[in-house]
């Protein structure tokens, strides 16, 4: 089995940790954020955010798992992009999804959303932005004798929470 | 029904050469390149000779805009490639045809958030829906041999109207 | 440049202190860097990339990978669907590989769960995957073609493919994106008749592969074109965490299958292809062998291939079949349970890689005890593999610049999730 090591910094031991990592032979493999809102258990506002990277030594086929406590507002970390190059786009893409800001990038701007675009989907207070879905009226169908076909025009389907179709007047 | 009838009347010379222009359209409709995600992969699979588009004549997918005369657009429109394929389809030139291939395309598809315009008929006007995630070839195939069939009665966009 | 690049406010300061002239005095005849935009809709870069080029004539000197016009917000999905559900996601992500993204996902969430996959589950998941690189690499061996030219490489690579599809829409019931195998095993058992059905591919896949080679590995075009040709040296793919066909370009002797062994890869036996060079010809050359090692682990699999359950049968995990749910009430609320809410998951956090045929595509996953996941990320390798770009086109041609896009093989599905 493959050893994994898990350590737990802060940001000014990661700054510090890092070039000492590289030196002993790490890959970076990946850095991504977590939103811990609702994970922690205590409301603790500081420690809502932290970022996660896997690393990879090939010569003892070892992994490593290291946690960077990030807080402030905005969040903020030392940026690694000095040390390991795979953390130019790997930042750039937490900052875009999470806001976390990184000290010492070049470049820190949106990469997957479109520039302008306000807010940081991937935090947990971010709506996923369902959409409801709406029949659209058809015009062939607007019947009101009874007896016959209900005009689908008239109705349209809604979803509640659980992704189940609410009937008209279920929640009047 | 469109094209010279309107004009001139309906008489044996503007009906018979309806129906030559429409033939023509319709032989050899050039698509343009917006292969987006996987959808893209069955579009390429789909001109492969298993399935072979180039009986159709439609072999020619046009990189340019200006040449060519149907958007298949296949897999899902992010909000960042909005407007783009909205430049794009504006730069195509008359007649024009949209095909929106899968379900991404057609209506947003597995994915209903944040991320993705839901249905491509938001920005551009569709011709043909084809379902599927992804739709395989001769899925796609069906829905083209319904787009001839508009365009042989002469259907194209100037006479779309919008629906209320 | 952006609305929000500094360098704007600059310029359109200027333009009100000096009048519309104050660019053209300061023009400088021997500044010719040109700055031009490419894609994201354009034939030869691989789905929905944009470039920003700067060119001294013909020449690269720098090349900007702009991303995100394909982001789907799939992580963000994930955690609206339950366990099983997130399956059809993730299968989404790297289009290509389907399978990998599952298996990724799958392992992680079985690390989770603490449990183990019978070994015929094992031996059918490396079934699929091993297929699923062959079709991978067939693609890119098309679309490598069909950017310098070569478009008979697309036609001859895709005729395979539609052999192997078939295949997969025999087990699956889909040609791509299948979501079969999911935690605990594989959705279904392999149907009657798929013996035969690999024998068929397996007879024929060797002489086409050495088609391939006759195609191509001694064109003198091909050789022109490649050989030299945007070059990355094993300390640059360390430092941009380049893993894959790429990095065992470049001399890197790394594979997770052979090094890491994952479901039943130490009882298989298979060679890792290694090149020195690491320009573009070496990548080709380490597809082509990879794809002649695929086939003969496939080999080794379908002879190999165990019997047995397919799937964990915890009833706590997976739905009982049809049958008992006329004869036990259990069956039923466990149907019932596992349909509406699906199964909850410990508390935790996972990380499970796959050597998929672009890299490490590994799947890191965090519970909070709940049906959904809490945290999906997915570390795609294209993602990564694209920061390379820029170092391997770099003082090439333009037409350099597209031989690195095909043999780089990026999946925008990946890249932008």
């Amino acid at each position: 089995m493959t050893t994994v090591t898990h350590e737990v910094l802060s940001s000014a031991e990661w700054a510090e940790r890092a070039p000492v990592l590289r030196d002993e032979g790490w890959m970076l493999l990946d850095l991504h954020g977590v939103d811990r809102l609702g994970l922690t258990g205590d409301e603790d506002e500081q420690r809502r955010f932290e970022i996660v990277c896997h690393m990879l030594k090939r010569a003892d086929a070892s992994r490593m798992v290291v946690h960077v406590g990030v807080e402030g507002d905005p969040p903020t970390v030392a940026s690694v992009t000095r040390v390991w190059g795979t953390a130019g786009f790997a930042e750039r893409e937490t900052y875009d999804m999470y806001g976390i800001v990184f000290e010492g990038h070049d470049d820190l701007t949106r990469i997957l959303m479109p520039d302008d675009w306000e807010g940081y989907p991937l935090r947990k207070d971010y709506d996923v932005g369902k959409i409801v879905i709406d029949f659209k009226p058809q015009p062939f169908l607007q019947t009101e004798s009874p007896g016959q076909a209900p005009s689908f025009g008239e109705s349209h389907v809604e979803t509640d929470a659980l992704g189940q179709m609410k009937r008209d007047g279920d929640d009047e | 029904m469109g094209g010279m009838n309107d004009y001139y009347g309906a008489n044996f010379v503007t009906t018979n050469l309806d129906k030559l222009v429409n033939w023509a359209r319709k032989s050899s409709l050039w698509p343009a390149t917006f292969g987006l995600a996987c959808c893209a992969i069955e579009m390429m699979a789909t001109t492969m000779p298993r399935h072979d588009l180039a009986r159709f004549g439609m072999e020619r997918f046009s990189a340019s805009p200006r040449q060519a005369d149907l958007m298949i657009v296949a897999g899902r429109v992010s909000q960042k490639m909005a407007p783009v394929l909205r430049q794009v389809y504006d730069q195509m030139s008359e007649p024009k045809w949209v095909i929106s291939m899968g379900a991404c395309a057609s209506t947003g598809g597995v994915f209903n958030n944040y991320g993705l315009v839901q249905g491509v008929d938001q920005i551009v006007p569709v011709d043909v829906y084809v379902p599927g995630c992804p739709p395989r070839p001769e899925m796609l195939l069906d829905g083209i041999m319904l787009l001839h069939d508009r365009i042989s009665k002469g259907e194209y966009t100037s006479t779309r109207t919008a629906v209320s | 440049m952006s609305k929000t690049d500094p360098r704007v406010g600059e310029i359109v300061q200027r333009i009100e202190d000096e009048g519309q002239g104050a660019f053209v005095e300061s023009y400088d005849p021997d500044d010719e860097i040109m700055t031009i935009n490419m894609g994201p809709v354009h034939p030869a870069t691989h789905g929905v990339l944009r470039l920003l080029l700067e060119l001294d004539g013909e020449t690269v000197t720098d090349c900007k990978p702009i991303i995100g016009y394909l982001h789907t917000g799939m992580e963000k999905e994930c955690e609206d669907q339950n366990w099983r559900g997130a399956v059809t996601i993730v299968t989404r992500m790297d289009y290509l590989a389907p399978f990998f993204n599952e298996h990724a996902y799958s392992r992680a969430v079985e690390k989770l769960l603490g449990i183990e996959v019978p070994p015929r589950g094992m031996y059918i998941r490396m079934l699929m995957s091993e297929l699923n690189r062959l079709t991978s690499h067939l693609v890119q061996f098309g679309t490598q073609g069909l950017d310098m030219g070569a478009m008979s490489a697309m036609f001859y690579g895709f005729r395979e493919r539609e052999m192997i599809t078939d295949f997969f829409e025999m087990v699956t019931g889909l040609r791509m994106n299948h979501g079969y195998i999911i935690p605990g095993g594989v959705w279904e058992d392999l149907p009657d008749g798929w013996q035969e059905q690999m024998d068929n591919i397996l007879e024929v896949m060797p002489n086409r592969l050495n088609e391939y080679q006759d195609l191509l590995s001694e064109n003198p075009i091909f050789i022109e074109r490649t050989r030299g040709v945007g070059t990355i040296t094993a300390e640059e793919c360390d430092t941009f965490g380049v893993t894959g066909p790429i990095a065992r370009a470049s001399g890197i002797d790394w594979d997770l299958r052979r090094d890491m062994p994952y479901e039943a890869y130490d009882e298989l036996s298979f060679e890792v292809p290694i090149q020195e060079q690491g320009d573009v010809y070496a990548r080709y050359q380490v597809r082509m062998a990879e794809m002649v090692q695929s086939v003969a682990l496939l080999e080794q699999i379908v002879d190999q291939m165990p019997d047995g359950d397919y799937k964990n049968m915890d009833p706590k995990l997976t739905p009982p079949s049809r049958s008992e749910l006329n004869r036990s009430m259990e069956a039923v609320i466990h149907h019932f349970k596992l349909v509406t809410q699906g199964y909850a998951v410990p508390e935790g956090e996972a990380y499970f890689a796959v050597e998929s045929p672009r890299g490490e595509l590994g799947v890191f996953v965090v519970s909070d005890g709940g049906t959904s996941p809490y945290r999906c990320h997915v570390r795609d390798p294209s993602f990564y593999n694209l920061q390379s770009l820029p170092v391997m086109a770099r003082e090439g041609l333009v037409a350099d610049l597209i031989a690195c896009i095909a043999s780089l093989d990026p999946i925008m599905g990946g890249v932008d999730r």
